[in-house]
């Protein structure tokens, strides 16, 4: 007897960063007998290195397993030893007694979502494919900013959440506590949550019965004309883009051509699939099932996240809602790091990095870029701060080359007067603020409004109305004792109070208003370091706001070096001069002669410094023509002397252009 | 030569050497022999011109050995037209009986290791002698019939003050020597003084006081009528040590025992630093060899840059020029870029014919070295 259609459950796990979420999907898998044990290594579902080694999911995947379970079961009798593989044909085959004597079959797909806020976007449209969620809350950290963050992600898009206590195995867990916790901050009733431990196994058969029990089936099919959800997609060498989808309507099936609603491209389906996690071809994609696309699409820029996919010869006529093009709020500049004077091959095998990584994340954007003291480079934007580092990384790791980083700087929307074309100094045509943002109002008759995201590309000072910043919505979640520091730390950094509510008896969570420039630099860092690393945050940017900002540039031996200009607030213009040219100075080695250091504004010195001249620099003895060793040395010298970046005279290791981060104040 | 024994191992010493109970030093001197007559041959006929024997203390080998040593060197090699043979001395472990042995073996040259005259900055190096035995030490040479003489100084000792250092420069040029090295003390990775300096045990000399010690050195060695010729090294005309001159000015040379290097037509090769190694390994007499480069164009230039340049003769302008021009096209402008930099700041001459340090140059010599070696662009 065939097996009956079985139920389909779509969920995602949602957590803090470390809380265990990629593990307790490992032990999901296993436990589905998805994968054996011995192929199970440490989180499946992150297929990068640089993934596992950070401990973090970069790019959301989709994954499909078969599971029974007898509808009404009680805990006592939940078949926990009692799962059976899914064959090649996705069959569902038992390995004692029928099949149906186990219970329903049921589809769980299960959809993998970074955990970081500079992915909130990977996240929200990871959830739109989902009627669940399950939040795992670390059951010896409790309740952190980003369990909220997420939590609320999962709650705007209607879906049911199923809160998890995991890592109760340990001996720190306080699994009461933090029940406790997400009823006071959540509203969840605390009996409610699952008591787990991904690690040792504990829990897992009441979870997968839970997913079963309590999180919904997809909503009935409203039209026979396929809408299928883009909500991932990801670059293959060897089949191109692979994306992920989700089928609200109609059905998807091998040869099918296809039409992107958004972007109105058509593509033919060679091949339809799930993975298990190992890829399974099906014939076809129904109502509510989840699984892969390959249709010989090239580039990920073919492919907009959050798009409906129809049919081409009979289309839907709307939509599915979702698509946002993702926004790039953090800026820099990467460039070759052995490149001395913009030396061609350096950049091109930089260009070559960025354009293959460009295929694989689409949401990084990048622009050729020259710089007086660096050469060649890009001018790169970046969903976030995490997403930077993880470029620059992979850039390095998978690219093979080595990047100059300057300091980042968020994205300046600039109120201009006049209405022509706004130019930078460097002659570049300045993009006035997409109205698709949300963010190009208040625009004042005969004015225009333009994207700045380098300091070096502020136009004329004199024909400037207004300089607006992006402002967040940060939530900081600290232990009581921290509250004090944690305030003088925000208003430090123009940021305003706004609400502080209670997450148990000895944490807190406070809620500001922030500039997003103020968050960027060593905010985390300092956060950590003053609640003994008890604290956490999040932010999301809420809009923009004008305040008094200024371009502070930052002269060596008298040159202006536009790779460490900056803008901040006027108010604190010398103490950020005063405060980077302190870092310039530890920075820059000295040299043969002395290297005067200044922060400026519009010519005037707000701040100097003095690197002296070292007096003394030759090695007494060379013992006994011993010529090799002094030479290597000499060798390895030119190698870092190569390595650093000149501005006239001056040679400036490529650690003094990431100084502006470290304001060490 | 290199003899790697001596009586103790002074803490911020990092050349190779050991402290044997001497019952090593036969098999040595006679392993050493045995790599003397595999290497003749190389010397492909020629005649020897200068020898030199550094440590170690080669002093400390008895003179008997000595003279086992010196016999094997006058077997192996034609010696007839050797014009200097320079033996370094430890104060304390001299003696007529040694000095009579290296002048029969055709010694012509003793580098004396006072390193001061003051007891207490002795004590700091951990040296055994007294101030006096440095005197009395180089006036026995003399007697024994070596007419040729240098002292070794130390400046830049933890404690030692400006003053400190003009007595011991006064007190070395008072025995009349025409040649004198003066090693500004540095801290070498491995040493045991170096471990003591990150451990905080004592406050090294302050830059600007070792500034002003570099100037008084020159000016006291200039007005005992001994002129800088390389960095740390100043004679009386013809009073040059010619043995040192072949490694700056890019000559060849051979090498035996552990830890020597030697050079010949641009292949480098340094011996094991290791006297186990050196006594057990034994191939046709040969040495076992740790290190070997080969000749190549760019690393050549670099490294006659960094030796020439350490001498105050410098380098021949119009050889430094074609050579670079050899290299690759951007190596000579780049080069004649760097030039005028260094020049114009002060730190090489502006003599048409050679390229050479100022005296302002010398202080900051590794750093010219690096702008005009980095300006070759290899």
């Amino acid at each position: 007897m065939p097996d009956q259609t079985p139920h389909i459950r779509n969920f995602s796990i949602i957590a803090h960063i470390d809380h265990g979420k990629s593990t307790l999907a490992d032990r999901l898998l296993q436990a589905t007998n998805a994968v054996s044990a011995r192929e199970a290594r440490d989180q499946i579902l992150d297929s990068m290195d640089l993934e596992r080694e950070r401990g973090i999911t970069i790019k959301a995947s989709a994954v499909t397993v078969m599971h029974r379970h007898k509808l009404g079961a009680k805990a006592d009798d939940l078949e926990a030893e009692y799962e059976a593989p899914v064959d090649e044909s996705g069959k569902h085959a038992s390995k004692k007694g029928a099949p149906e004597e186990h219970g329903d079959l049921f589809m769980l797909n299960f959809i993998d979502t970074p955990g970081h806020v500079d992915f909130n976007y990977e996240v929200s449209r990871a959830l739109k494919a989902c009627e669940g969620a399950i939040l795992v809350v670390d059951s010896t950290q409790g309740v952190q900013a980003q369990t909220l963050v997420n939590a609320y992600l999962a709650v705007n898009e209607n879906l049911t959440i199923i809160p998890v206590i995991n890592k109760i195995d340990l001996p720190g867990a306080r699994p009461i506590d933090v029940a406790m916790e997400i009823e006071q901050t959540l509203g969840f009733r605390a009996e409610d949550c699952l008591l787990v431990s991904a690690k040792s196994g504990l829990g897992i058969p009441e979870l997968l019965a839970s997913i079963c029990e309590k999180l919904p089936a997809p909503r009935a099919p409203v039209s026979d004309q396929l809408r299928a959800l883009i909500f991932d997609a990801v670059y293959d060498d060897y089949r191109g883009v692979i994306t992920y989808v989700r089928v609200f309507d109609g059905s998807l099936k091998l040869g099918d051509k296809i039409r992107m609603m958004g972007t109105g491209r058509t593509f033919q389906v060679t091949d339809l699939g799930k993975m298990t996690p190992k890829p399974v071809r099906v014939p076809s994609l129904g109502p509510g099932e989840t699984g892969y696309v390959v249709a010989a699409i090239r580039t990920l820029k073919d492919v907009r996240i959050g798009d409906t996919v129809t049919l081409e010869h009979n289309p839907a006529t709307e939509a599915l809602p979702g698509y946002q093009p993702p926004r790039q709020m953090v800026f820099c500049d990467f460039y070759p790091a052995t490149s001395d004077g913009g030396d061609a091959p350096d950049f091109e095998e930089l260009r070559e990095a960025v354009e293959k990584l460009s295929l694989n994340d689409s949401s990084f954007t990048f622009a050729p870029v020259h710089s007086e003291a660096l050469g060649f480079g890009f001018r790169c934007g970046f969903l976030g701060l995490l997403h930077m580092d993880i470029i620059q990384e992979r850039l390095e790791r998978e690219g093979g080359v080595e990047i100059v980083q300057t300091a980042p700087t968020v994205s300046y929307h600039v109120l201009v007067r006049g209405t022509d074309t706004v130019v930078s100094p460097s002659g570049q045509t300045l993009k006035p603020v997409d109205p698709a943002t949300g963010n190009a109002t208040d625009i004042p008759p005969g004015h225009t409004l333009v994207d700045v995201h380098n300091p070096a590309e502020l136009p004329n000072p004199s024909t400037i109305a207004q300089i607006r910043e992006p402002i967040c919505r940060l939530e900081v979640m600290v232990p009581q004792e921290y509250i004090g520091d944690i305030m003088k730390l925000c208003l430090d950094r123009r940021g305003t109070y706004k609400n502080q509510s209670m997450v148990s008896a000895t944490r807190q969570l406070l809620t500001f208003e922030i500039p997003l420039a103020e968050i960027i630099y060593d905010f985390f860092d300092k956060m950590k370091g003053m609640t003994s690393g008890y604290g956490t945050m999040d932010y999301e940017v809420t809009g923009y706001r004008s305040d008094n900002l200024a371009k502070v540039d930052i002269l060596i031996n008298g040159d202006p070096v536009e790779a460490l200009a900056l803008i901040c607030h006027r108010e604190k213009s010398e103490q950020r001069g005063r405060a980077l040219i302190s870092r310039l100075k530890e920075q820059i080695p000295r040299h043969q002669f002395e290297i005067p250091l200044q922060a400026a504004i519009g010519g005037k010195v707000v701040a100097r410094e003095t690197i002296k001249a070292f007096r003394k620099n030759v090695i007494a003895k060379c013992y006994g023509g011993d010529v090799s060793r002094k030479r290597k040395l000499l060798d390895k010298q030119k190698e870092g002397k190569k390595r650093m970046k000149s501005v006239g005279s001056v040679t400036i290791p490529q650690e003094a252009f990431m100084a502006v981060l470290d304001q060490g104040d | 030569m290199h003899i790697p024994f001596c009586a103790h191992k002074c803490h911020y010493c990092d050349f190779y050497s050991l402290v044997d109970p001497r019952d090593r030093q036969g098999s040595f001197v006679d392993r050493l022999g045995r790599e003397l007559h595999a290497l003749a041959p190389w010397g492909r006929g020629a005649s020897l011109a200068t020898i030199f024997v550094g440590g170690g203390t080669p002093s400390l080998l008895p003179p008997f050995l000595w003279d086992r040593l010196l016999g094997v060197l006058h077997e192996a090699f034609d010696l007839t037209s050797l014009e200097e043979f320079s033996v370094e001395c430890n104060p304390e472990s001299v003696s007529p009986e040694l000095f009579s042995t290296l002048v029969r073996g055709g010694v012509t040259r003793v580098s004396m290791g006072a390193q001061s005259f003051n007891p207490s900055h002795l004590k700091t190096l951990e040296r055994r002698h007294s101030p006096g035995n440095a005197g009395r030490a180089l006036a026995m040479a003399r007697d024994a019939g070596i007419p040729r003489q240098s002292i070794d100084l130390i400046f830049g000792i933890p404690g030692q003050t400006l003053d400190d250092w003009k007595h011991d420069l006064d007190d070395a040029l008072a025995l009349g020597t025409e040649h004198l090295s003066c090693y500004n003390l540095t801290y070498e990775p491995g040493t045991a003084m170096t471990a003591r300096l990150k451990r905080g045990e004592f406050t090294p000399a302050d830059e600007d006081v070792e500034v002003e010690m570099f100037r008084i050195t020159l000016s006291a060695a200039r007005g005992a009528g001994l002129e800088r010729y390389e960095v740390s090294n100043f004679a009386k005309p013809g009073a040059q040590c010619r043995h040192n001159l072949v490694y700056w000015r890019g000559g060849n040379w051979l090498a035996a025992g552990p830890s020597a290097s030697g050079h010949i037509n641009g292949h480098r090769w340094k011996n094991t630093p290791r006297l186990d190694d050196y006594l057990s390994i034994d191939r046709d007499g040969f040495a076992p060899v740790s290190e070997h480069e080969t000749p190549d164009p760019g690393r050549a230039l670099t490294e006659r840059l960094m030796t020439g340049l350490r001498l105050s003769e410098g380098l021949e302008r119009a050889w430094v020029v074609a050579q670079a021009t050899a290299l690759h096209a951007g190596a000579a402008s780049g080069l004649a870029r760097a030039i005028e930099r260094q020049t114009a700041l002060g730190f090489l001459e502006t003599d048409p014919a050679r390229l050479c340090l100022t005296d302002a140059g010398f202080l900051v010599g590794d750093s010219v070295i690096l702008e005009l070696a980095g300006a070759l662009d290899l």
